[in-house]
C-alpha cells in the first residue's frame, strides 16, 4: 500500500524515515538457537490478544456475588460468540504463561540474564509472577464452587507465610474468608492493576531488549553468524509463528471450552479432587511433601518459606551468576537450571496425575 | 472458483455447491444427541447445525492461515533475494530529474 500524501503529512510532523531507517538498522542475530527468540514475541502477542478479549468480556461481566456466576453463564449462553470469547480468553491465558516459563528457562539455559541484562531478566521475572496472579484473578471471577476452594487455598497458603502473611492474606481476601469482598478486589486487580503493572513492565522489558539487543548465547559469541535486519526479515518471521499460535489457540477454543461448574457457596463443604490451575501444582507438590509439623514449628509455614527462598535465588541467579558475567562457561548455573526445570515439570505432572 | 465440466451440457456443475450439503448432512447425522444432564452448562452450542458452522469456520481459518504463510514467505524470499543482490539500500548519488 503506498500513500504518499499520508506519508508526507506523517513526514511533516515525525521523522518517519528515520524511524524506519532504526527498524532496519537493528539487527537479530541468525544461529541454531535464535529458535528461542520468537517465544518472547509469541508471549507478547499472546498479552494483545488476552487485553483484547477481555474487554469484550467486561463488556457483560457483573463483578458481584449474586451475579458474576450468572453472567458468565449469559455471556457464553446468550451473547453472541461469547462462549468463543470466553474460551479463547481462557486459553490465551493458559498458553500465555506456558510461553512465559518457556521464555523463562529458555533465557535462564542459554545464560541470556549475563550482564549486562540483569534488569532484563528482573522484569521479564516479575511479568512472570504478575501473569500468574492475573491467572488466580481471572480464575476467581467466575465465581464457581472450584474456583473459590482454589482461591481459598492459595490466599491461605499466602497467610502461612511468617511475619507477613497475615498481612497479606487480609490484603488478598478484604475479609476473614473468601467472600464477595475478596471478588470485588479480585475484579480491580484484574481489570485496572494488574495490566497497568503489565503495560508498564512489558515496556520497560520492550525499551530494555530495544538498548541491550538480542542476546548471544556463550557458546556462540566467538563464533562468526550472519545478522539479519529486525525489519522486514525477523518481522515477517514473526508473524508468521504469530498466526500459527491464533490457529492453535482458536483450535483449543474450538474444541476444548472450559466448563463452569456449579455456583460457588462460601458455606458449602469444598468439592472433591479440586486442582488448583497447572503453574501451581508444583506448588503444591512440594507443600504435600512436608509434615504438619517440623520440630514443634508449622510445616506448611516452612516449606513456604523454603519455597520463596528458592524462587528468590532464581530471582537473583544473574546477580550470583559471576562467571557468565565475566563471559565465561558456568556448569553450575547451568545444573541449577536444569535441576529447577526437572523439578518443576515433574512436580506438575505428578500434580495433575494424582 | 473451478468449474467442472462432467457432461458437455452441464458445464455450470460445481462439485463444491453439492459437496457442502452432503458433508453437512453428513454431521448432522452421525452427532450424538444431546444428553438431558440438566446440572452441566453448556459451553459449546448444542445443535449440530451450530456445531458444523464452527468447525467449518475453524478449518476456513486454517486455510486463511496457511494461505497467508505462504505469502509472507514468497515476499520474504523476495526481500531476501533482493538484500543480497545488495540493491535494498538507497543510492544516495542518484541524479534527480529536476
Amino acid at each position: 500500500m503506498n500513500c504518499p500524501k499520508l506519508k508526507s503529512w506523517l513526514e511533516e510532523r515525525y521523522d518517519w524515515e528515520g524511524m524506519k531507517r532504526f527498524a532496519k538498522r537493528k539487527l537479530v542475530p541468525e544461529h541454531r538457537y535464535d529458535l528461542w527468540y520468537y517465544t518472547g514475541g509469541i508471549t507478547l502477542f499472546l498479552f494483545i490478544l488476552q487485553f483484547l478479549t477481555g474487554m469484550l468480556l467486561a463488556f457483560y461481566y457483573v463483578p458481584h456475588i449474586d451475579f458474576a456466576h450468572k453472567s458468565i453463564i449469559e455471556i457464553v449462553t446468550k451473547q453472541n460468540l461469547g462462549w468463543f470469547f470466553r474460551s479463547f480468553h481462557h486459553w490465551g491465558s493458559e498458553l500465555c504463561i506456558a510461553f512465559l516459563f518457556i521464555h523463562l528457562f529458555g533465557t535462564l539455559l542459554l545464560k541470556s540474564y549475563r550482564k549486562p541484562r540483569e534488569f532484563l531478566w528482573a522484569t521479564g521475572f516479575i511479568l512472570l509472577g504478575v501473569s500468574i496472579f492475573f491467572g488466580l484473578s481471572g480464575y476467581l471471577l467466575l465465581w464457581d464452587e472450584r474456583a473459590l476452594a482454589a482461591v481459598r487455598v492459595a490466599t491461605g497458603g499466602a497467610g502461612n507465610f511468617p511475619f507477613i502473611g497475615g498481612f497479606i492474606k487480609a490484603f488478598l481476601r478484604g475479609s476473614i474468608d473468601v467472600t464477595g469482598d475478596t471478588l470485588t478486589r479480585f475484579y480491580a486487580f484484574h481489570v485496572a492493576i494488574l495490566p497497568i503493572i503489565t503495560l508498564l513492565l512489558v515496556g520497560l522489558h520492550l525499551l530494555l531488549m530495544q538498548y541491550h539487543g538480542m542476546s548471544v548465547p556463550l557458546s556462540l559469541e566467538k563464533e562468526k553468524r550472519r545478522e539479519i535486519p529486525f525489519f522486514p526479515n525477523f518481522f515477517y518471521k514473526d508473524l508468521m509463528v504469530w498466526l500459527v499460535v491464533l490457529g492453535v489457540l482458536a483450535t483449543l477454543a474450538v474444541l476444548l471450552p472450559p466448563e463452569i461448574g456449579a455456583k460457588a457457596d462460601p458455606l458449602a463443604p469444598p468439592p472433591e479432587n479440586v486442582k488448583p490451575e497447572w503453574y501451581f501444582l508444583f506448588l503444591l507438590e512440594t507443600l504435600k511433601l512436608f509434615p504438619g509439623a517440623i520440630l514443634g514449628l508449622n510445616g506448611e509455614t516452612i516449606a513456604i518459606l523454603m519455597v520463596s527462598c528458592a524462587i528468590l535465588f532464581f530471582f537473583l541467579i544473574p546477580f550470583f551468576d559471576q562467571r557468565s558475567a565475566r563471559g565465561e562457561k558456568s556448569p553450575l548455573f547451568t545444573w541449577i537450571g536444569v535441576i529447577y526445570l526437572l523439578y518443576f515439570l515433574t512436580m506438575t505432572v505428578v500434580g495433575y496425575l494424582s | 472458483m473451478r468449474r467442472i465440466g462432467v457432461v458437455k451440457g452441464l458445464k455450470r456443475f460445481s462439485l463444491f455447491r453439492f459437496a457442502q450439503p452432503m458433508v453437512m448432512a453428513l454431521f448432522v447425522m452421525i452427532q450424538p444427541a444431546p444428553s438431558p444432564a440438566a446440572d452441566r452448562i453448556a459451553v459449546f452450542p448444542t445443535t449440530p447445525f451450530d456445531a458444523y458452522i464452527i468447525y467449518e469456520s475453524l478449518a476456513v481459518l486454517w486455510l486463511a492461515i496457511i494461505g497467508l504463510i505462504v505469502i509472507i514467505r514468497m515476499k520474504l524470499r523476495e526481500i531476501e533475494r533482493i538484500q543480497e543482490m545488495g540493491i535494498d539500500k538507497e543510492d544516495k548519488d542518484a541524479p534527480l530529474l529536476q
